[in-house]
């Protein structure tokens, strides 16, 4: 189906100790209020830190005196109080199969380790139960991507929205604290114990922050803001640290103005570590936009995760509606390189357009432009054609298809192998040279080698994509380091308990700069994978690694990966 | 001394899963950041992990680690000074 469509934003809500609702929320930022605090000898972490939390069983009661009862944890709660009010909105019916849900998170349920069950900690069953309260009767997209996940959820539902077998989607972001991910983010010597100041000399480090933050899309109502174009990159350089050059930001600002669009100004990720900052000042300058607004916003609700990229592009739109760029809270003094336009007060700017731009774990960077008066988007009709393909088991097998002319090695010489032992023997025998493998959690170690078996001679996949799809994601390595907490938490486990850090690790190795993507499913399903797979088409000619990847225990994973070219027309397909 | 920093090259080598490496390889001297071991940034937050749970030193702030991890006897020699277990 190929027809100009405009993908409006018809409803929206932020869920935070600010508010409970965009309205509120807006004049409290407008306010330059904050729900920042200081704690110290919190049962997230003794050493003093600055979060904003929301007060204790607020988004019990408030779920309560919405909407009753029912066996939802906190994590859901918030993410269906922030659904419903943006649901309310509009005039759309959930129980229709033209209606997605798209849910963003980083961690979910996560705080329900070490106690929760399987079935609590994934987020494939989490977004389902989510749904079911709406009933909505689509299968949930779910995606964790890293701080990105905001805006790699919006970019997704637009491509599903305009293959037209959808007419809205209803883009959730979640994500609430918890000893894990904070005392993850301190292992990591990322907090700051001070409000955080974004781009300021005087910057030391982040706040976290617990919201929901929800978009309804719609192809059939209309509405002021629409989404333009969408970009998600890798900066191919390292799995926590950006890089110097902010290579996949920049790429991702291209991709996305083409070299001609200007946004009135651009509403970056800005964290207020000291790397973050500064890299995206880098990729601004580089990008030509060194002259437009940049603000940051994250010293309002401190850097709420799975919910960031929308929370943020929410209140973006609404201070474009009142002719201002807002200012960024904690801003007093430039203290980064990039030559770029920061101010701590709003600015008045023509309000047409934006950009959201945010970074994360992984080296992934996305960016999406929001639009009043941009042209409606054509989609090419392109197609997955078939190169290669690759699965392995924790059985210690290996099958190549049956396009690939490696089919003869079917092999079993790694038959007595079994589990973790039989990826480190592949590694040991057929890759090698790569110390790094040892340092990757499981899931990472069965990305990698099953990758490096699909690639193997192939050596020009700057733009290719890498898109992983699994029920477990990062759960094995998420109970190792919830373990490693009762001591001293370990950094090195806690940087991979992001299940994309998986996708990261590929491009890293075969120096992939396209997009990187980790989607959680609740049980595998490849037709919808071949459906999402096939919307991330977007030029003819690219690569996409995508697949299976799941890791369900040291002795139970499985990945079934296939190489595809991206092409115009159907003769290709196979 | 000598007993102590093998050790240590140990304690390092499976700390930060430098699985192929044996303390042999691991010159005293030699950079452990850039071109020696290659050390990156989660490799310093792990060894002050490291310092703390075996060697009950404290460490607080990562911009002290790069010099105190500079080499093996650079490293050798502060533990020596400073660690309480």
């Amino acid at each position: 189906m190929v027809k100009p469509m405009e993908i409006a934003c018809v409803g929206t809500n932020i869920s935070s100790p600010l508010g409970w609702d965009t309205q509120h929320n807006y004049s409290a930022v407008r306010e330059g209020r904050s729900s920042l605090k200081s704690y110290a000898g919190h049962p997230f972490l003794k050493e003093p830190f600055v979060a904003s939390l929301f007060g204790c069983e607020e988004i019990e009661k408030r779920f309560s005196a919405l909407c009753g009862g029912g066996n939802y944890t906190r994590f859901e709660k918030l993410a269906i109080l922030s659904v419903k009010d943006a649901l309310e909105q509009t005039a759309i019916d959930p129980s229709s199969g033209a209606v997605l849900f798209v849910l963003s998170s980083t961690k979910g349920n996560v705080e329900l380790l070490p106690d929760g069950t399987s079935e609590d900690l994934l987020l494939g069953a989490t977004a389902g139960k989510i749904a079911g309260y709406f009933g909505f009767t689509s299968t949930p997209v779910v995606i964790s991507n890293a701080c990105i996940s905001g805006v790699c959820a919006l970019i997704s539902a637009s491509r599903l929205l305009r293959t037209g077998r959808y007419s809205h989607a209803v883009v959730c972001g979640c994500d609430v604290l918890s000893e894990f991910i904070v005392s993850g983010f301190s292992s990591l010597k990322a907090l700051s114990s001070r409000e955080c100041k974004p781009f300021d000399e005087a910057r030391d480090g982040l706040n976290l922050g617990e919201a929901a933050a929800s978009i309804v899309l719609s192809t059939e109502y209309t509405a002021d803001w629409k989404l333009g174009e969408g970009a998600i990159t890798n900066d191919a350089n390292h799995i926590s640290g950006p890089s110097r050059t902010g290579e996949g930001s920049y790429r991702a600002l291209l991709n996305v103005l083409g070299g001609n669009k200007r946004p009135s100004f651009i509403n970056a990720h800005g964290t207020a570590t000291r790397y973050n900052d500064e890299m995206e000042s880098i990729a601004i300058e580089r990008s030509g936009l060194g002259e437009l607004p940049v603000n940051a916003l994250k010293a309002h609700y401190g850097h709420t995760l799975g919910a960031a990229g929308i929370l943020e592009s929410i209140l973006s739109m609404r201070s474009a509606d009142e002719g201002i760029a807002l200012g960024i809270r904690g801003y007093e003094k430039k203290g980064v390189s990039g030559n770029v336009s920061l101010s701590s007060e709003p600015v008045p700017v023509e309000g047409g357009s934006f950009v959201k731009l945010l970074s994360g774990f992984g080296g992934c960077n996305a960016a999406l432009l929001f639009t009043k008066t941009g042209k409606a988007v054509v989609s090419q009709s392109l197609h997955l054609k078939e190169l290669r393909r690759v699965s392995l088991s924790s059985q210690g097998k290996v099958r190549f298809g049956k396009t690939d002319g490696r089919q003869a090695e079917n092999t079993d010489i790694f038959g007595q192998f079994k589990g973790g032992d039989f990826l480190t023997e592949l590694y040991k025998t057929r890759i090698g040279a790569y110390p790094k493998f040892y340092k990757m959690d499981l899931l990472s170690r069965l990305a990698f080698v099953s990758s490096e078996l699909l690639l193997e001679g192939i050596s020009e996949l700057d733009d290719a994509s890498v898109i992983f799809f699994g029920t477990h994601g990062s759960e094995l390595n998420d109970r190792r380091f919830q373990k490693s907490i009762a001591e001293i938490p370990s950094p090195a486990l806690f940087v991979y308990t992001l299940p994309n850090i998986s996708s990261g690790e590929v491009a890293i190795r075969h120096k992939i700069h396209g997009e990187t993507i980790f989607y959680y499913m609740d049980k595998r399903d490849d037709d919808r994978m071949r459906e999402i797979v096939e919307s991330s088409c977007t030029e003819s000619g690219k690569l996409m690694v995508a697949g299976w990847l799941d890791c369900a225990g040291e002795n139970d994973f499985e990945a079934a990966l296939a190489l595809y070219e991206t092409i115009t027309n159907d003769n290709g397909r196979i | 001394m000598e007993e102590f920093k093998t050790e240590l090259k140990k304690q390092i080598i499976e700390t930060l899963s430098l699985e192929e490496m044996t303390p042999d390889e691991i010159d005293n001297s030699a950079p452990l950041f850039g071109k020696g071991l290659g050390l990156d940034s989660i490799d310093v937050l792990e060894l002050i992990v490291m310092l703390e749970r075996k060697y009950g030193i404290r460490l607080g702030n990562p911009a002290e680690g790069k010099a105190v991890f500079a080499s093996i006897d650079s490293l050798a020699e502060y533990i020596g000074k400073n660690r309480k277990k």
